[in-house]
């Protein structure tokens, strides 16, 4: 029986962000809400371990009230319960932020075997929390695996790790990380989504987690982001006129222009 | 950490590359050090952790450096978390340093997120650019230029009240900077690890087979394919171009669904950045996604049949043409 507990986050769902020209952050009014597009391989690697191996699947969450929401579309994908760590005192939480406040979640709940992440968040795109709560709870991180089992309380697994590909044993508790490609997560049911409005939704917030006084996500936040920018790619945008032999008889000139060369294959280089 | 005064000097985890040389993103980064340390009066470190460590000083004293401090120990051939980051730790502790630099890699990330954690300190990943800013947050703070949103956003951040000032930022950012330096200061750390502290057990390492030998990111010319080649016959011609050229090849997220290229070279979001002196974008849309993964391209040069595809927004030169029409002339234009 494992406790397997997943990290999410919602994000606002947008291709094409806008920034707000008075405050200078991105407009979110009007913006759906979803789960992060990486959250969902780290949910699908959570409940298929639980298939095979036993026990419970808690979806986490930290965010605003509305954050609930993406708890109950994870519960509805097949995980057992949900925890919304919400407090004003979190907001504006940066990494640092983020990964001592969850420690004292996990602090809180003690019995974890599992704790599994996607690999970034599609907004601020740091890919730190990982490392970072590994620190804080100072149980090792695993990244990049592509096959495991567990056995007992024992981890084994096969992962890529610089120019290695190692085999290693670590004894529970731990962190994944899940790349993009690791799985292909499940769809969801109509079943589901009924089901998940009656599974728990535990909320813990500063009082219910005993948090020290240097937790506080505006005032305490290490980094303060001084400016957001659209960003605008500046290019010289000239269309090669002509019919399609000399537009590649000019295609040809730029490429020799960067000294692209024919050069001799016959020798293995 | 606080009191910011006591903090000085730049430091660049100057990482070796698969045991063989020094990584060029971290010359790479020493070369923008030596700015930074110009400009506040303060001097470049680089801090190096290797198997014979001594091999790689030479090298790196060409790259504009006032100091190097290393270790050199067996258990530091391969970046292992925990040593890695109880060693450096301790030499933050001790040295403090003000400003600390290290190349976005599978083990500058991991380490930069854990020692930044350590000492409670903010962490700018992927910096684009970095600039000495003053404003009312203080004098002369890092400022970091980082991508947010799957790139459509540029986000501007600095850390004003603890210290190290921390980034990480990919190959291809900066220029090396060839640039020796009179009477570099060399300190050799003794190694200091107590094993015990270990809990992955390593059984076997192989080297992986699923790593190409030319990356995608040192490229100089990348000849990018996309769903508008249509067929595979037409992508492997973009193969054997690379062949005659000496390119690389590289792609959108499609032709890997489609099953015409492996998944380590596709460019963009999930992928890899290019910094190629040219890149050709063969029938490649132009999706955010991708695009973001070519704007470091010194040039960039798109044919695709649809004259409204949003890759000529940010091409140099616009080929409207067929894609595989073109390849085919250039095929037999460059073949020998």
């Amino acid at each position: 029986m494992l406790d397997i507990f997943v990290l999410i986050k919602q994000v606002p769902k947008v291709h094409d962000p806008e920034v707000d020209r008075k405050t200078g952050t991105i407009v979110r009014e009007g913006i759906e809400n979803i789960i992060n597009p990486d959250d969902w391989y780290a949910l699908e690697l959570g409940i298929s371990l639980k298939k095979k191996y036993g026990g419970n699947v808690t979806v986490v969450t930290m965010g605003p009230a509305q954050a609930e929401s993406a708890l109950r579309e994870a519960i509805a994908m097949g995980a057992d319960d949900g925890i919304l760590i919400c407090d004003n005192i979190f907001a504006y939480s940066d990494t640092l932020q983020t990964a001592l406040v969850l420690k004292e979640v996990f602090d809180k709940i003690e019995n974890y075997d599992l704790i599994i992440t996607g690999t970034e968040t599609s907004d601020s795109s740091t890919g730190q929390v990982p490392y970072q709560l590994s620190e804080a709870l100072d149980i090792p991180l695993i990244t990049d695996i592509f096959t495991m089992e567990i056995e007992d309380k024992c981890f084994k697994c096969q992962r890529n790790f610089g120019h290695e590909s190692q085999n290693i044993e670590v004894d529970l508790p731990i962190l994944i990380r899940v790349g993009r490609h690791f799985n292909e997560p499940r769809l969801i049911s109509l079943l589901g989504i009924k089901e998940s409005y009656y599974k728990d939704v535990k909320l813990f917030d500063f009082n219910a987690l005993n948090c020290p006084e240097y937790i506080d996500g505006c005032n305490k936040s290490p980094t303060k982001v001084v400016k957001t920018e659209k960003f605008v790619i500046k290019r010289k945008n000239e269309f090669i006129e002509g019919n399609v032999n000399e537009k590649i008889q000019r295609l040809i000139e730029i490429m020799q222009e960067h000294r692209i060369e024919k050069i001799w294959t016959g020798v293995k280089k | 950490m606080s009191n910011t005064d006591e903090y000085k000097d730049i430091w660049v985890f100057t990482e070796i590359k698969d045991h063989v040389k020094v990584h060029d993103c971290a010359l790479e980064i020493l070369g923008k050090g030596r700015d930074l340390a110009d400009n506040l009066g303060q001097k470049l470190v680089a801090i190096v952790l290797a198997l014979d460590a001594e091999q790689y000083l030479p090298t790196i004293e060409e790259h504009g450096v006032d100091k190097i401090i290393y270790l050199s120990h067996i258990d530091l051939k391969h970046y292992h978390e925990r040593i890695f980051t109880k060693l450096v730790y301790d030499l933050v502790l001790k040295h403090k340093p003000s400003i600390f630099l290290l190349p976005s890699t599978e083990a500058g990330n991991a380490l930069a997120a854990r020692i930044a954690f350590r000492c409670r300190t903010g962490l700018v990943s992927n910096v684009l650019d970095l600039e000495l800013n003053s404003s009312e947050f203080g004098a002369n703070l890092l400022l970091g230029n980082k991508p947010a949103f799957q790139g459509n956003i540029r986000a501007k951040i600095l850390c004003p009240d603890t210290r190290p000032q921390m980034c990480t930022i990919s190959g291809g950012t900066f220029k090396k900077k060839k640039l020796k330096k009179e009477n570099i200061e060399i300190e050799k750390i003794d190694y200091d690890f107590d094993p015990s502290e270990i809990k992955i057990k390593i059984i076997g390492a192989p080297t992986r087979k699923d790593k190409p030998s030319a990356t995608l990111s040192d490229a100089k010319f990348v000849l990018g394919g996309g769903h508008g080649l249509a067929i595979k016959e037409n992508f492997q011609k973009l193969y054997k171009l690379a062949k005659y050229t000496d390119g690389q090849v590289g792609g959108t997220r499609r032709p890997i669904l489609d099953g015409w290229m492996p998944e380590h070279l596709q460019i963009g979001i999930s992928g890899e950045t290019i910094f190629s002196e040219l890149y050709l974008a063969f029938g490649i849309s132009g999706a955010i996604q991708h695009v973001v993964g070519i704007t470091e391209s010194k040039t960039i040069i798109a044919i695709n049949k649809d004259p409204t595809a949003p890759i000529f927004k940010v091409a140099d030169y616009c080929i409207v043409a067929d894609a595989a029409e073109v390849l085919e002339v250039l095929l037999k234009y460059y073949k020998v």
